[in-house]
């Protein structure tokens, strides 16, 4: 037996690894070990007041500590009857245009494209990509200075509150913003450029499912009520656990979700195959030339997808600051009620993110979250699976099979506190 | 939120020789280290393992992170014998071969921490300073007061005097009180100040009419095991009345 090792998954949110068992050629296993600790998060909460639960779940991710905010903020106003205002719903949707930018400038510049250029970090790319990494960092700095303004600070801002904002941001904050998303707009549009002149290898293609939420008023957007299927399906998310079956794997402290039997995948590429249609502006001619019937197959093509969709949250942002802007600032909703159920779905960067709550006499009886990652990672297994035996086939170094296996785990964006750090290949 | 330093991130790697830095890179090495910076609590074996293997390998170590200072959120119920009926109802009798986990604990339960850097997030400036100091030998200086201090710098309106409870006087300064700026009360996520006597903070807190359990509740979403010390501590004293 044969192990072929990366003893620690580098550039990904979290602490995981990957094992590949090898009779020979034959790849007998490939698994996505997750060696996060334990939280037990959705038990904590029990007992708590909605407010409180607040405080707590967006703890479970730095990356996408807004994502989770906002679906259990959608699951909690269900469960209690708030409608909250116009203003607080688009002040909410600004903010996530912010996360996204963010995220996704991380994910694509700084943590999955070292890879394709042969640099061990993006640190290391500062001699003959300086622009690039720059470019990096004045997006994703523009990224968190939206969270911080909307959100209340850069990670883990508890302005967003059941029913609207502790406070607004001001009108001159958000002129601010309005001014510099346009100054960025060319940035976004040239990592867009450099994402689509990247060669994406064909080993890990096979057909799969891609699910993400049905946006609002038919346009493109980053929360929904339902979730749409690649294969033409609608659901309600309040079905939600017919889609994710949550199951327990002994390599791992991430559950793990199938639907009818098959795994599947979420994050900007599915996004794109299920609303790319509804997107306007440049992103939408980009997408158009770019797009291609390998996005369907191929994992790697989440990267170009993340940043198709940067642009896209940048080019929004002119507008939607016009619209707050023009809005006086609401009183806070109360709750009509104190027992009822809600599930929220939201787009994190990563993926679709579910928060469902059963809240009885004002406390949270029972918590339901269901991470992006979590979901995909038997997905992850298989197109790594098939790259090894793809790439063993043809009697690639070990090396060069393990860059590859790493390339696909991290085309995901995995986010591993959600749900990694280790490529072991093992040989029988 | 390293990271997040975008303005200081290329002198910071150039300031300091960063041997490890799983997120941010691939090329590794795993040897001596003048500092160490651990982030997270301790909740499964093969942490452990990693965490005496860092301490023995590092001059210094510091806890970032309320996770590694106190335990984090998922450190709330320490104390209450919980945990073993939570893990079941989360993973069942499914059998997890990967590593034994066990209730989340703050570094300082297995090692020696020679400093503490608290928050969630640790904030930029704190963090930028006390690297700028070590890179000059010389000690950090780091937050000793309370939230409160911060709150009243920002001349912002008291939420206490409102009736709503604010965990700013039992919370270690640092985030630039910023929930309270908000108009929101501190959630405490630097966990408990050390310049103070947290148990008569707390009893002033009751006195002024607050629900005791309440404020307990409150402050342990991020306390750990700073809150559970105190808990035990108060536990005593009603027995020692008694």
């Amino acid at each position: 037996m044969r192990e072929l090792n990366v003893e620690a998954l580098a550039r990904v949110e979290g602490d995981g690894g990957i094992t590949v068992t090898l009779d020979g050629k034959k790849v007998k296993s490939v698994t996505l070990d997750v060696h996060e600790g334990p939280r037990l998060i959705e038990q904590l909460v029990k007992g708590m007041k909605p407010e409180d639960d607040l405080n707590v779940i967006p703890r479970i991710c730095a990356i996408c500590t807004l994502s989770h905010r906002y679906s259990a903020l959608l699951g909690l106003e269900k469960a209690l009857g708030v409608k909250p205002p116009e203003k607080t719903y688009l002040t909410r949707e600004l903010m996530m245009l912010g996360e996204n930018v963010e995220s996704n400038s991380l994910h694509t510049y700084l943590l999955a494209l070292p890879d394709f250029l042969g640099y061990p970090s993006a640190i290391a790319m500062l001699n003959d990509y300086g622009d690039d990494v720059k470019r990096a960092l004045r997006l994703k700095k523009f990224g968190n200075h939206l969270m911080a303004v909307t959100s209340g600070r850069i990670v883990h801002g508890e302005n967003p509150i059941i029913g609207g904002f502790g406070k607004y941001p001001t009108k001159q904050a958000l002129e601010e913003i309005k001014a510099k998303s346009h100054e960025l707009i060319p940035d976004a549009a040239r990592a867009v450029e450099l994402f689509a002149s990247l060669e994406y290898p064909t080993y890990p293609e096979a057909e799969t499912l891609f699910m993400s939420v049905n946006a609002p008023k038919k346009k493109y957007g980053y929360h929904g009520d339902s979730i749409l299927i690649s294969n033409g399906k609608e659901v309600n998310v309040e079905d939600y656990k017919k889609l994710t079956n949550e199951r327990v794997v002994s390599h791992s402290f991430a559950k793990r979700s199938l639907y009818q039997d098959k795994s599947f995948t979420v994050g900007a590429n599915a996004r794109l195959i299920n609303m790319g249609k509804r997107l306007d502006g440049q992103a939408a001619d980009l997408l158009k030339e770019h797009y291609s019937d390998r996005w369907l197959k191929n994992p790697l093509f989440n990267n170009l997808a993340q940043a198709i969709e940067m642009l896209w949250s940048l080019e929004q942002m002119p507008d939607m600051v016009d619209r707050i802007s023009s809005m006086d600032d609401p009183p806070i909703e109360n709750p009509t009620r104190t027992t009822g159920s809600g599930t929220g779905a939201v787009e994190a960067p990563r993926g679709t993110l579910y928060h469902h709550y059963d809240v009885k006499d004002g406390l949270i009886e029972a918590a339901d979250i269901i991470t992006p990652t979590a979901q995909n990672l038997d997905d992850i297994e298989k197109h790594m699976k098939l790259t090894a035996e793809r790439m063993l086939a043809e009697d690639k170094k070990d090396d060069e099979v393990r860059l590859n296996l790493e390339m696909v785990a991290r085309a995901y964006d995995p986010c591993i506190s959600c749900a990694t750090h280790l490529v072991r290949l093992k040989r029988i | 939120m390293i990271l997040n330093c975008e303005d200081q991130l290329v002198d910071l790697f150039g300031a300091t020789e960063i041997r490890s830095f799983l997120m941010a890179k691939s090329d590794n090495h795993e040897g001596e280290l003048d500092v160490a910076l651990v982030e997270g609590s301790i909740a499964t074996e093969e942490q452990l393992k990693r965490l005496k293997d860092i301490r023995e390998r590092a001059k210094i170590v510091i806890a970032i992170g309320t996770c590694a200072c106190h335990g984090g959120p998922q450190a709330m119920k320490l104390g209450e014998g919980k945990w073993d009926e939570m893990y079941k109802k989360v993973y069942g009798n499914a059998k997890i071969t990967l590593s034994k986990a066990f209730e989340s604990q703050p570094i300082d339960a297995f090692v020696k921490v020679d400093m503490y850097i608290p928050g969630c997030p640790i904030d930029k400036t704190e963090f930028l300073g006390a690297v700028s100091k070590l890179v000059a030998g010389k000690h950090p200086y780091l937050y000793k007061f309370p939230c409160c201090t911060e709150c009243k710098w920002k001349e912002n309106k008291c939420i206490l005097y409102e009736g709503r409870f604010c965990a700013g006087p039992l919370t270690k300064a640092g985030c630039g009180a910023v929930c309270p700026s908000h108009n929101l009360p501190c959630v405490g996520c630097w966990g408990p100040t050390d310049d103070l006597n947290v148990s008569s903070e707390y009893e002033l807190l009751k006195e002024k009419g607050y629900n005791p359990d309440e404020i307990l509740r409150k402050i342990r979403k991020f306390g750990g095991a700073g809150v559970a010390k105190l808990v035990k501590d108060l536990e005593s004293k009603k027995e020692a009345k008694a």
